[in-house]
């Protein structure tokens, strides 16, 4: 027994205990998802269907065999990495541009202009669909990862635009006037001073654009036709049709897809968590 | 002063970005369209749902190659994987929307036939039809009417909708049953020993439309007698509130409420097959396209196909109508509109109906086309329910396939409160009806 208990009153001990108890729950709600998930993908379609959490009566890998297969997975898998990593680049080296020069200038229609940005976080996906397939064939984009980039890059340019810009004004003006004073122009500024500060900002943007890039489906629908554009949202649809199933395909497909993005948190999870809380900086 | 331009500059930028993206215009393109012509050939590009884990996967990835072997250095076929029906159907409305249909479209049953009529994108067929005796000969007077609007033929069938309903031999012994009902009355006493020997009597879904629950229903409307039987012969019906139809869904309410699984309130068509797949449910109304399930053993065990019969609706009733089929969209290119029209007699020829027939288990469009050996062989119970179907004297297209489609929806949305009891029979069919008016 840990020495440290014994020292523990009986009203800290219960404390403690409950304290565990918390977090072995939170850590089960978080991890019941994926172990399910997985779990599944060794499971006959009979048993998913029938027995939602039951233990699968035996462990085969048919699954993973068919869901490479069925779609084409791995390729739908690399197109996803490159659309929603450069995506997520630019949308966040340009909205910090944008959010930069609308929390620090003053022009005229700022406002206006700012809010006009904003407002277009308010229109439904559904009313962009026939514009966007129009401006992005009449480009010559349709069914290239180009395409899906620019698309993704603007998509998420209101919310970005507004968590940083957020972050910009947060930032004390004296940091910008210090180097101004040591001779530094507008756009090394921004570039060596603002951008380390704003780090937090930055990278709640890229969060947050990176799950929506990687988790896009209707627009990777309507603007691809082949199989050298496509992301992975679609490649699961090929394991559901209106009279027909292949759950344990599908599962695996899953889990295929969510494991190396699980292990890319696992490896850079510091990082990540560090990049959250950073920036933070007060007058 | 630099600083204020540079901001400006950045501003305009984002705002011209912005509107550009936002900009519609009504005005079409066919840049990036969905033909390319790669020297004298043609290549038709050809999104389909048809893929993955769909049963006809196999058959259209045959008659591709096939097309594209007879036709080669003339017309190619290049098939666009478009995996989920419904993906298909929101791609197909946005193409829709833009003018960017591709060259061939299957309505399915999806009914996209008329929403393409609707925006005039459609090829008359009726020309290249009475050109051809042979395709000609394979439209039998039902298959006209599905596919034409106003005396033109715009559209060409390769499957029919024979639909029946399966059973569980062994469960329907357990029960002291010995044949199928041929009466409702005897469905119904059926229903009730199956539930007094523990075994669920119907495999039922609501969501995503509730087909199978949706087939039971319309088999009941449609041998209630004449005014049931008419209705259901009507094409996209406004008025759901008869007699017959307040029946049948007073029917429905009592299969959800006393006959079925407790994951029906919900459950989609996964949840209904894998019920009946399982053997936790004695019947399940589909069609022949189900057969190759009972011998998938992903899905159940080894000898089950040898515990399922096949038979029709009491009443005598079978569903039979052939599913809406291929149409050429208008194209800038005449060539391309030809290659289309090849492409669609090539599809719904009686080989590709064969084809069809022989690989995936599903019923010809064509009575014409004869039944092969290997067919035979390979779909014993097809055969089997094709025999009865040819004694059934009440044929009609099903529920689903004439509604509105939007109806879909309030179908899927409403039957769980008809089985929970917070709408009655008669509440269900009025919302289908002020839902239908929407469409006049």
């Amino acid at each position: 027994m840990n020495p440290a208990w014994r020292t523990l009153s009986a009203k800290e001990r219960i404390l403690c205990v409950l304290k565990y108890i918390f977090l072995t729950i939170c850590v089960i709600v978080a991890i019941f998802p994926i172990a399910w998930v997985i779990m599944s993908s060794f499971k006959t379609n009979a048993e998913i269907l029938s027995n939602g959490i039951g233990l699968p009566s035996s462990f085969s890998l048919t699954g993973y065999v068919q869901a490479l297969a069925i779609s084409p997975i791995l390729k739908y898998f690399m197109n996803s990495v490159i659309v929603a990593v450069v995506a997520t680049a630019a949308n966040v080296f340009f909205l910090a541009m944008a959010a930069y020069v609308f929390a620090r200038c003053q022009f005229r229609f700022k406002n206006a202009l700012y809010m006009l940005l904003s407002l277009s976080l308010v229109i439904p996906m559904t009313a962009l669909l026939n514009p966007v397939y129009i401006v992005v064939n009449g480009m010559g984009l349709a069914d290239t990862k180009t395409g899906l980039i620019l698309v993704y890059t603007a998509l998420n340019l209101p919310m970005s635009l507004l968590i940083l810009r957020g972050t910009f004004l947060s930032i004390p003006k004296s940091l910008e006037e210090a180097a101004y004073v040591d001779g530094a122009g507008f756009f090394r500024t921004f570039i060596q001073i603002m951008m380390p500060c704003a780090k937090g900002g930055l990278a709640s943007a890229a969060v947050l654009a990176f799950l929506n890039n990687w988790n896009e489906f209707t627009f990777a629908l309507v603007l691809t036709s082949g199989q050298e554009a496509r992301t992975l949202p679609l490649s699961l649809s090929y394991f559901t049709s209106q009279f027909s199933f292949n759950y344990t395909a599908m599962f695996a497909a899953i889990t295929i897809a969510v494991i190396p993005s699980i292990a890319v948190f696992a490896i850079f999870q510091e990082q990540v968590v560090s990049s959250l809380t950073a920036g933070a900086v007060k007058e | 002063m630099k600083k204020r331009l540079t901001a400006l500059a950045l501003a305009a930028l984002m705002t011209a970005g912005c509107l550009s993206g936002c900009g519609g215009g009504t005005e079409t393109t066919d840049e990036g369209a969905s033909t390319e012509s790669t020297g004298s050939e043609i290549v038709i590009n050809y999104p389909t749902f048809q893929c993955g884990v769909n049963t006809a996967s196999p058959v259209v990835d045959q008659l591709i190659e096939e097309f594209n072997a007879e036709y080669a250095g003339k017309y190619r076929i290049q098939k666009e994987d478009v995996p989920g029906d419904a993906n298909y159907v929101d791609k197909i409305k946005v193409q829709l929307g833009t003018g960017d249909l591709p060259p061939v479209v299957y309505g399915g049953g999806y009914n996209l036939l008329d929403l393409a009529l609707a925006k005039d994108v459609v090829v008359d067929l009726t020309p290249y039809v009475e050109a051809d005796p042979e395709w000609k000969a394979l439209y039998s007077d039902v298959a006209l009417t599905t596919n034409s609007r106003d005396g033109k033929i715009y559209a060409s069938s390769s499957e029919g909708s024979l639909v029946g309903y399966f059973y569980n031999k062994d469960l329907f012994a357990q029960a002291g049953i010995d044949a199928p009902a041929t009466t409702w009355d005897e469905f119904w006493q059926q229903c009730d020993k199956l539930k007094a020997a523990g075994i669920t009597p119907l495999a039922l879904d609501t969501a995503d439309s509730a087909w199978v629950t949706s087939l039971w229903a319309g088999a009941m409307i449609a041998t209630s007698g004449d005014e049931g039987y008419e209705f259901m012969k009507q094409m996209n019906p406004i008025d759901y509130n008869n007699q017959p139809t307040i029946d049948a869904f007073t029917n429905v309410q009592k299969m959800l409420q006393e006959y079925t699984t407790l994951d029906a309130i919900g459950g989609k068509y996964e949840h209904a097959a894998n019920n009946f797949l399982s053997g936790q449910a004695a019947m399940i109304a589909n069609g022949p396209w189900m057969i190759g399930d009972f011998s998938d053993e992903t899905k159940t065990t080894a000898d089950f196909a040898d515990k399922v019969g096949v038979a029709i609706f009491p009443g005598n009733f079978v569903y039979d109508a052939p599913i809406q089929g291929y149409f050429v969209t208008k194209q800038d290119d005449p060539a391309l509109e030809e290659a289309a029209v090849e492409m669609v007699k090539f599809f719904t020829s009686a080989h590709a109906q064969q084809v069809a027939l022989e690989v995936q288990g599903m019923v010809p469009a064509s009575s014409t086309v004869e039944i092969t050996e290997t067919a035979k062989q390979n779909y014993p119970l097809l055969v089997e329910f094709l025999d009865l179907a040819e004694g059934a004297t009440v044929r009609t297209d099903n529920l689903q396939a004439t509604m509105y489609p939007n109806l879909l929806d309030v179908v899927s949305q409403d039957l769980p409160l008809l089985a929970s009891g917070e709408m009655t029979a008669t509440e269900f069919c009025q919302t289908l009806s002020t839902e239908a008016a929407k469409n006049q």
